[in-house]
């Protein structure tokens, strides 16, 4: 709601005065512009060129490309376990941390501790830990009675034992958003459910989770955002590998930018990828966005 | 909801502290490792004891030899000195444009908000290439200023608050307009005041997403005089081996600044979401 400037004692020029809050939005808008948005037009834009001349021919390449329908592949199925994964985690989480005992502060600042590790000190470490040989994950499962596995260099658990990671690492972020969420409930509105006589369950799906719809909207997209776009351990543990096991989008596209040098290889497949998250996020917004109108 | 049996209670204990046991442990481990000598770590690896944990034979020798053989001490300045003038940066930016945004009506307001929240999903890692070329003529390849600027070009602290200062009654700008006020008072005088919860929320958020800044300074800032502790932290690694240890002390001390500034911070961030709009 636009606000007149309706005071009298108010002088000078008055097109200055009404221009003045719009100044306020610029700092904001220049960094975004520049720093972001302007990278992300020339990125499409590479995509579409090669000599210097306008042409698909990047993209027709691409889609006869194993490699990258591999890469897409990967993608695709690490998110669709990892983000529901995260997301279920996350919401217990804030539930047990949401319970009003004696000490609770303490478990929910462990909780958070995760998301204060870096990725990258996050990923040298664990992949330390996961050594084969001197590593303490596999002393613990030894020490359970198992064969030592192995993990980030074993073909067919690398991608999940990231998954693990990154799980471990990002699940606090969350719950404190989806706390946040639950903090705002008023909790007379339990107590009516209880008189009623509706279950615990029943109390959360029908009640809690449509109360905290918004928080979860925002978990959901930023947290789908977050995990389609992971690199780090893939750049600093795994290297797409074994046998291109972990050989997401985002590392296919550092391998063109960096290692091949091929701008327009890397610029179709980062524009095909941020297409995917952006229909995702769409998406999620229609669906949770319909549940409203239930 | 607020009343628990004995039972109920100790049962939800221990869940907590399983999860708690998780959720510590590599902090626990790093630390421990950081303690101890390379050889240490390969010898009590198997089979799994409290030898494995606990150090034997404690020593300093990680943490002096980071400082003098690998300058991590500058690692860590240079850290600190983007994350003091990024935060700062930031905030300002976002709260003045989040209170445009959240105030003010005009043309273009839906395209220029979506562009801003288009902005907090799109990593700075995805468009590295063109963006090293863009810092690169700027002149700021390996400078303070090519760490931060990329970092500042975030919508996600403005899109805080922007959500939070929403709930500000109108009608008490309306009054201070009267009383011949000008917005950037209005501004300093009225919104911020109200503003500390989604301040801190919005700076936490800020500090965490560059401490997770890896690949950009990486790229963009990989001299030696200005390279932060991540980066600095990834040349250990090139020898693996060798430098187990000290990788511990390095990742040792890159956890533990961060967790020094959430733990007292912690009530606000719950508090700075609950307000900011994020809530159900």
């Amino acid at each position: 709601m636009a606000m007149k400037s309706n005071s009298k004692k108010l002088n000078g020029s008055s097109a200055l005065r009404r221009m003045a809050p719009y100044l306020m939005l610029v700092p904001a808008l220049v960094v975004i512009f520049i720093f972001k948005l302007f990278p992300m037009v020339s990125v499409i834009g590479e995509s579409f060129m090669r000599d210097g001349e306008f042409t698909f021919r990047t993209y027709e390449i691409l889609f006869g490309d194993r490699t990258f329908w591999q890469a897409l592949w990967t993608t695709l199925k690490m998110n669709l376990v990892m983000i529901p994964l995260q997301i279920v985690l996350s919401f217990i989480l804030a539930l047990l941390v949401n319970n009003v005992i004696k000490g609770i502060g303490i478990f929910r600042s462990i909780y958070y501790l995760p998301v204060t590790m870096a990725i990258s000190v996050a990923a040298i470490t664990w992949d330390l830990m996961a050594n084969y040989n001197s590593g303490v994950f596999n002393s613990i499962i030894s020490f359970l009675g198992f064969e030592k596995q192995g993990l980030f260099t074993d073909a067919g658990q690398a991608l999940w034992f990231i998954v693990i990671m990154a799980t471990w690492k990002g699940c606090g972020m969350w719950m404190m958003y989806i706390l946040a969420g639950l903090k705002g409930v008023d909790t007379s509105i339990y107590e009516s459910a209880k008189l009623d006589g509706a279950g615990y369950f029943r109390t959360l799906f029908s009640i809690t989770l449509p109360l905290i719809k918004r928080t979860m909207l925002f978990v959901v997209v930023a947290n789908t955002s977050a995990n389609m776009l992971l690199f780090a351990p893939m750049k600093l543990i795994t290297e797409g590998g074994p046998q291109n096991s972990t050989n997401v989008l985002m590392y296919e596209i550092y391998k063109s930018a960096f290692r091949n040098g091929n701008a327009s290889r890397a610029g179709a497949i980062t524009s095909i990828l941020l297409l995917i998250v952006l229909a995702v996020v769409v998406i999620q917004f229609r669906m949770l966005n319909e549940k409203d109108n239930d | 909801m607020h009343k628990y049996d004995r039972l109920k209670k100790v049962q939800l204990y221990i869940v907590l502290a399983c999860i708690a046991v998780v959720a510590v442990f590599p902090f626990f481990y790093i630390l421990m490792a950081s303690f101890r000598t390379n050889m240490e770590i390969f010898e009590y690896a198997l089979p799994f004891t409290w030898k494995t944990l606990i150090p034997q034979e404690w020593t300093f020798h990680n943490y002096t030899a980071i400082f003098q053989e690998f300058n991590y001490g500058l690692a860590l300045k240079n850290t600190l000195i983007v994350v003091a003038v990024l935060v700062p940066f930031v905030l300002t930016i976002s709260a003045l444009g989040g209170f445009v945004f959240a105030f003010f009506d005009f043309k273009g307001k839906r395209v220029l908000f979506s562009l801003c929240l288009i902005s907090f999903m799109i990593p700075t890692d995805a468009i590295a290439l063109p963006l090293y070329d863009l810092v690169s003529d700027m002149k700021l390849v390996n400078t303070y200023w090519g760490m931060i600027f990329p970092s500042a070009a975030s919508g996600l602290a403005m899109f805080l608050f922007t959500q939070f200062f929403k709930e500000i009654p109108k009608s008490l700008l309306e009054a201070a307009r009267i009383d011949g006020a000008n917005w950037l008072q209005i501004f300093g005088r009225i919104v911020l005041p109200l503003s500390v919860p989604v301040t801190i929320t919005a700076g936490l958020m800020v500090f965490v997403n560059e401490w997770n800044n890896f690949f950009w300074p990486l790229l963009a800032a990989r001299k030696e005089e200005i390279r932060t502790l991540q980066v600095a932290l990834s040349y250990f690694s090139d020898e693996n081996e060798v430098f187990f240890s000290y990788i511990f002390a390095g990742a040792a001390i890159s956890a533990i600044v961060p967790v020094l500034l959430f733990l007292p911070l912690q009530k606000y961030f719950v508090q700075g979401i609950s307000s900011s709009g994020v809530k159900g």
